[in-house]
């Protein structure tokens, strides 16, 4: 027997009719929310950064690739690291096929992450995404964005209890909790100007559920997201379910 | 020629967190119309629809393949939607489809299945999806009720006459439209839980969320007089031809 509620045709249209009206104002408030980030002041980017990519060497203003615009997804894969955070594995498995699209709106898209190139591009091949990564390790990127936290900013999260999920997460990156959580997730979006590079929007945790694609597919299910109350979470890597 | 504010961090830093709260605020939102979205009755579904698959003839309840949600997304391509000869599917369901096989293998270890439909032959499907290289499974509803019963193919009568898309009665209807329905299956009887068009399936694309990060946004207005986009594998032989 289900224990959902079953209806007719006409009542199920009443409630779908009222749900949209809701729905279309969600749109609304969302293209008002891009309108937002738009008018954010741009921020100069002054210091210089290093990338080791697959083409040498490059400058924040070099990953732009000619394009006017950059984002960058911060990957957390720092040196510790035996394989990708399984969660940032399951964005990126969504990541490559944008990449056209957004060069056609002059925007390059790629991966960055703190471990030795050697180490990402071993496990792109893994993955089979067809995206560029860089290593960002060599200079203070991560650690200027928020995205890298010390050992003393840590400790109080540290000494408490540690939630389930971030132990299974550790572990299936094939490191320690205070490895795992010394990096965090997150999207930096920059402009180039004449030369200039500026910063733009920077978002992480929840911020960055649009590019979790699955979510809003899950969201339109009968049964939703389905992870209240459970201790272990359900992603797992594409050739590991 | 920079025609857009420049800030200090700290300025840039304030800004952005009235952003947050508006954008966390937005995030919950998001959350209570899943919830509502959960809470639909759901319809049971009697009529008999038959599916051709790479496995054969599939009624809608094979369709879920072992797991108790399925979401069918309404392709259009063919019926009155040929680009042309060589070009059967539609651009912007392409672009749509082209966000899927990243998030198949996420969806079904969570136990929904996901199709796409569209009312062609079944190798005609196949030869597009070979040539974007797309490995979803794709059904073709050639000669079921199917998609009509769903709102997102229309009759010749209902062309003429204009019928309901999106929930409203539109004048003008084209022969086919966008669309996603979503379906369970509870002791063998399929029901019917949700369906969105239109821009609803906006949220199941990721680029839109890249680009409403970008500094530019998805950069279609004023000039914005067409769609921008294009097979995935179309851009640079557009561009050069543009050239």
């Amino acid at each position: 027997m289900t224990d959902h509620t079953v209806a007719t045709q006409e009542e199920w249209q009443k409630a779908r009719d009222a749900l949209l009206q809701d729905e279309k104002e969600l749109t609304r408030r969302n293209d008002e929310l891009a309108r937002k980030r738009r008018e954010l002041p741009w921020v100069k980017v002054e210091k210089s950064y290093t990338f080791e990519t697959e083409r040498g060497t490059k400058s924040l203003a070099e990953l732009f690739d000619s394009r006017s615009q950059l984002l960058v997804y911060h990957f957390m894969f720092g040196p510790p690291y035996t394989a990708g955070c399984t969660v940032c594995s399951s964005i990126a498995d969504t990541l490559a096929p944008h990449v056209p699209h957004l060069q056609a709106r002059d925007t390059t898209l790629l991966l960055a992450s703190r471990a030795p190139l050697e180490n990402l591009l071993a496990y792109r091949q893994r993955m089979g995404w067809a995206i560029d990564w860089v290593s960002s390790g060599g200079s203070d990127f991560n650690r200027d964005l928020g995205l890298l936290h010390t050992e003393e900013e840590l400790k109080p999260f540290l000494d408490g209890p540690i939630p389930p999920v971030v132990e299974q997460m550790a572990q299936a990156s094939g490191t320690d909790v205070a490895g795992y959580v010394a990096e965090g997730p997150g999207l930096s979006a920059y402009a180039l100007l004449d030369g200039t590079v500026y910063r733009t929007y920077v978002t992480t945790a929840r911020g960055l559920e649009p590019a979790m694609a699955y979510y809003g597919l899950l969201d339109r299910t009968p049964l939703g997201r389905q992870e209240e109350g459970e201790a272990e979470h359900w992603l797992r890597r594409h050739d590991e379910y | 020629m920079l025609d857009h504010a420049v800030g200090t961090q700290e300025e840039w830093l304030a800004a952005s967190k009235d952003l947050l709260a508006a954008e966390k605020e937005h995030s919950r939102r998001g959350d209570e119309l899943a919830r509502r979205r959960r809470e639909l009755p759901w319809v049971p579904i009697d009529k008999e629809y038959a599916f051709e698959t790479n496995e054969g003839t599939k009624t809608l309840a094979d369709l879920f393949g072992g797991r108790s949600q399925l979401l069918v997304y309404h392709f259009m391509f063919g019926f009155g939607f040929r680009v042309d000869e060589q070009n059967p599917g539609c651009i912007g369901c392409s672009f749509v489809a082209d966000h899927f096989d990243g998030v198949v293998p996420h969806l079904n270890g969570h136990g929904v299945t996901l199709v796409a439909e569209s009312i062609a032959p079944l190798q005609q499907l196949q030869v597009y999806a070979d040539r974007m290289e797309w490995t979803f499974p794709w059904v073709s509803s050639l000669g079921s009720d199917f998609r009509f019963d769903f709102g997102a193919a229309f009759t010749e009568e209902q062309q003429k006459n204009g019928a309901v898309y999106n929930f409203r009665h539109e004048a003008e209807v084209s022969p086919q439209r966008e669309g996603m329905s979503a379906f369970i299956l509870r002791d063998g009887v399929v029901h019917h839980t949700y369906s969105t068009y239109a821009r609803g399936v906006e949220q199941l694309m990721g680029t839109f969320g890249y680009l409403d990060v970008s500094p530019l946004g998805r950069n279609e207005e004023p000039e914005h007089t067409g769609a921008w986009w294009h097979r995935h594998d179309e851009y640079e032989t557009l561009e050069a031809t543009a050239q």
